[in-house]
């Protein structure tokens, strides 16, 4: 108890922020709203009222979102006992950064509207420094290790920006893995290896429909999974066989649903959805925990969870999908 | 090792544990739900009054503690300044008779924290079920006077 019990604090304010993430009631008024200004006034009423005021106009509302990640990454570091743990999450965001460099330094063109400044564990400067110098020696180990290969590759063969995103993707899994490997926390570890088993699948699916080979996609597959697809699944075996061997995982019941409309309209968003809210699933078994790092992870994960919903709700109202069809990408909500 | 005045010795040990094992346990409990009452109230200040209560409650092991140690001390007069002589058999009973509180209440203690911890967060989603957080933890409470009970009957079960 002693040793958790530094967590009494930080629960204790996530349990007051959580009262106030958006509701299901909530979300659905901004999906019945007439417009994307209407939708937008929903969140007059929550804790991005505050921006409301400086936006200007709808399709700017990115900012918003971007402002209120921002916010939570700030204030759970300041509030958590162990930064480490938001900095598990805020990795991300240090190789989403490291990607825009690599592209804008090698198809000079700059889109800085793309960095995502102050969320990620590395300052911008140090990776703009790190790109533009090609020193790379004050990075992570992995990152490190990854952004010298790159660049040694395009001296050889020249730039290919689907390359940047493979080997960055592999680096940073591989980092997480990691991570996931020396806290032994138990709840972190079933999210994150749930996490890549279902995006490891959704690239066998893809993988499969676009008949790449074997090595292709032993490439592209990402480390610190439970599921060793390679051995388990064959791109030639036709997809009952895949659902089959895919039966007695946990997964079983996303993948069988997924992939029915997958052979229907040929789009995996249907797929994203249900692996989403799979994970949501493990995500909320943080609210049983009364002391520990889990309520604080949830707390970050249903707010970017919660981010992403207003996402699709607003490009939807923005390009006036229909209600039914933006209720039908709605993922769960937390609360 | 134990001559005739070591009776008075186990007495006194006995004393000292009950209020400080008991003190330990609700040190640790008060402790706990103070943090997490900290968490709450400094997002929703409205919610002191509800989680002071919840805080205060595993407070009570430690006065429990107290008082079987002050009793053991009254009873082999080191309170009023006239020192019985004990037993060795007397002295034993009184240190027997300290440990179910001394004991119950550490570890009582430290579980009504933890189910107080969970009141706090209750009260911190829902305000109006503060009084089903408070019963929840008082249910711990049972078990600190059951020890409690005990180890004053059994203080004054031993003849001086």
């Amino acid at each position: 108890m002693l040793n958790v019990d530094r967590y009494a604090y930080a629960v204790g304010r996530i349990k007051v922020m959580e009262t106030r993430l958006l509701d299901r009631d909530r979300i659905e008024r901004m999906v019945e709203a007439k417009s994307a200004e209407e939708a937008l006034k929903v969140l007059s009423e929550s804790e991005y009222s505050d921006y409301l005021a400086e936006l200007a106009d709808v399709h700017e509302y990115e900012k918003i979102l971007s402002a209120e990640l921002l916010r939570i990454y700030r204030e759970l570091r300041l509030l958590s006992p162990e930064e480490k743990i938001i900095a598990f999450f805020a990795r991300k965001y240090d190789y989403h950064n490291l990607k825009v460099l690599f592209k804008a330094a090698h198809l000079k063109e700059q889109r800085p509207e793309l960095l995502l400044p102050g969320l990620g564990n590395i300052p911008l400067e140090e990776l703009v420094r790190a790109v533009s110098e090609n020193d790379f020696r004050n990075l992570p180990l992995r990152m490190q290790e990854a952004a010298q290969k790159l660049v040694a590759k395009f001296a050889e063969d020249g730039f290919d920006p689907q390359l940047v995103d493979l080997w960055l993707d592999q680096a940073l899994y591989a980092e997480l893995a990691d991570d996931v490997r020396k806290r032994k926390n138990k709840y972190l570890r079933d999210y994150f290896t749930s996490l890549v088993d279902l995006t490891n699948i959704k690239t066998f699916l893809r993988v499969r429909r676009l008949q790449r080979s074997k090595n292709f996609l032993a490439a592209v597959l990402l480390p610190g999974g439970s599921l060793d697809l390679l051995t388990m699944l064959d791109l030639s075996d036709p997809l009952e066989v895949i659902l089959d061997r895919l039966a007695s995982t946990p997964y079983a019941q996303v993948v069988a649903e997924g992939v029915q409309l997958f052979q229907q309209t040929d789009t995996l968003t249907r797929y994203e959805k249900l692996a989403d809210n799979f994970l949501l699933e493990r995500v909320r078994q943080a609210k049983y925990v009364t002391l520990g790092p889990e309520p604080v992870i949830g707390y970050l994960l249903a707010k970017e969870n919660e981010i992403k919903i207003i996402r699709i709700v607003l490009t939807g109202k923005i390009n006036r999908l229909p209600v039914e069809e933006i209720r039908e990408r709605l993922r769960d909500v937390y609360v | 090792m134990f001559g005739l005045e070591s009776g008075i010795v186990l007495a006194v040990i006995g004393a000292a544990l009950a209020v400080l094992l008991a003190g330990i346990g609700s040190a640790i409990g008060v402790g706990t739900v103070g943090q997490a009452a900290a968490g709450v109230v400094s997002e929703d200040p409205d919610k002191f009054g509800s989680t002071l209560i919840l805080q205060a409650l595993p407070g009570t092991q430690g006065i429990y503690g107290l008082l079987v140690g002050f009793l053991i001390l009254l009873r082999i007069g080191f309170i009023g300044g006239s020192p019985v002589a004990l037993t060795v058999e007397q002295g034993w009973s009184f240190f027997f008779a300290a440990l179910p509180i001394a004991i119950g209440g550490l570890i009582s203690a430290i579980y009504q924290g933890k189910t107080a911890v969970s009141g706090v967060y209750l009260v911190a989603k829902r305000a109006e079920e503060s009084g089903k957080a408070i019963i929840f933890a008082v249910m711990v409470e049972t078990y600190a006077v059951l020890a409690l009970l005990m180890s004053i009957m059994m203080l004054f079960g031993v003849r001086v």
